[in-house]
């Protein structure tokens, strides 16, 4: 307490034990859509054992939970409930991509699959991968717990809202380029057949 | 259907072949019977209509009872390789007495529909609506042709060749929509 009533030293203790227990108690809601949820669930249990690291109490309600980790595969009709989910957590929250889906639409680069969770929602650590190592999921955790007591820096993350998030899930824009050259005829067949020496 | 067995691999040869023999005289008359890479046979049903009568037949026939419905499925046949038609639809059936596999395909044009075994196997309504929903192959008959996989207000159907491959749609408010509050319809 300083001379004139004012409550530095307190403040500053209470923000210091707030950022203490905010990142020694992350509570994950875990968003397993495809193979990497199988690494996730591996991490979590007893052979790599995230309770290590204060991140064991699995919440499957996103009211409960502070830390979104996105686990595989997100199609175009996944997406809106994963945002949504996003929307109902508390602040405040982080988000892990885990793997190369999650961060970037991985192998799918196709008609039903969002290309990287960052189009919807912002994300705090990206998890290369496919799958990453259990390693790698408590990696980004040990890295967010430096973000969340502000020795590394949180990038200020664009945030898209919802109707942002609507339209990622299109590319009809770059795609109109595509479309004209992609379409696949009887003749481009022939085409690729001769090209290949068939028949 | 007597097979003398020397290693599984061999007894399960020897019963398909037996397999073959037999759909050769019985239900060989107007259809082709080939067989693939692994002696699998492939019967080419005349018309949907036929292809509905031969799954209809090997599930009542004693000899054979092609009792399961492994798998329904279509390819686009857009480059005419296989036939003149557009697409085929391909029934797997197995059975689980003898242990056989027979694969009915059948060609179909665009605007042709096929028959919903529905009421053979009910096992095949989804797999016919994920026909329906990749191809836009119509069965008739079929208690509840919806789209399965894409969202309902999807338009075309992404396993056709001339869809392009990384057209996305997006639906703001297919959250609702899955709740159940579909006014429009
Ligand atoms: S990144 Fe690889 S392992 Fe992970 S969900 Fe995608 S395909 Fe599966």
């Amino acid at each position: 307490m300083g001379k004139d009533g004012s409550s530095f030293f307190f403040t500053t203790m209470l923000e210091e034990t707030a950022k203490w227990a905010q990142k020694n108690s992350l509570w994950p809601m875990t968003f397993g859509t495809s193979c990497c949820g199988i690494e996730m669930m591996s991490t979590i249990s007893s052979t790599y054992d995230l309770a290590r690291f204060g991140a064991e109490v699995v919440r499957f309600s996103p009211r409960q939970a502070d830390l979104l980790i996105v686990a595989g595969t997100i199609t175009t009709k996944m997406a809106p409930v994963l945002r949504t989910i996003y929307d109902q957590m508390l602040e405040p929250k982080w988000v892990i991509a885990m793997g190369a889906c999650s961060s970037s639409g991985g192998i799918f680069d196709t008609y039903s699959v969002l290309q990287g969770i960052d189009e919807i929602m912002p994300v705090d650590v990206y998890v290369p991968g496919c799958p990453p190592i259990p390693e790698g999921l408590i990696h980004a955790i040990l890295h967010l717990q430096k973000q969340i007591d502000k020795s590394l820096e949180r990038k200020p993350a664009e945030k898209p809202t919802f109707e942002d998030s609507q339209n990622a899930m299109s590319y009809r824009k770059s795609v109109d380029g595509v479309k004209a050259n992609f379409i696949i005829t009887p003749e481009y067949v022939n085409e690729q057949k001769n090209l290949r020496g068939e028949k | 259907m007597k097979t003398s067995s020397v290693s599984p691999n061999a007894k399960y040869l020897a019963t398909q072949m037996a397999l073959t023999e037999y759909l050769k005289t019985q239900f060989g008359t107007g259809r082709k019977i080939e067989l693939d890479n692994f002696e699998e046979v492939i019967v080419w049903a005349k018309d949907p209509a036929d292809a509905k009568r031969c799954v209809k037949d090997f599930m009542t026939d004693k000899n054979i009872q092609m009792d399961f419905l492994s798998d329904l499925t279509a390819y686009d046949n857009k480059d005419g390789e296989d036939g003149d038609k557009r697409f085929v639809l391909v029934y797997q059936l197995f059975s689980r007495t003898f242990h056989t596999r027979i694969r009915l395909k059948c060609l179909l044009d665009e605007n042709e529909s096929a028959l919903t075994i529905v009421d053979l196997f009910a096992g095949a309504n989804w797999l016919e609506r994920e026909v329906y929903d990749m191809f836009g192959i119509d069965f008739k008959g079929h208690p509840n042709l919806r789209r399965i996989m894409m969202d309902e207000r999807f338009t075309g159907h992404p396993l056709r060749k001339e869809y392009p491959m990384k057209q996305r749609e997006p639906f703001k408010d297919n959250i609702r929509l899955h709740l159940g509050a579909n006014e429009d319809k």
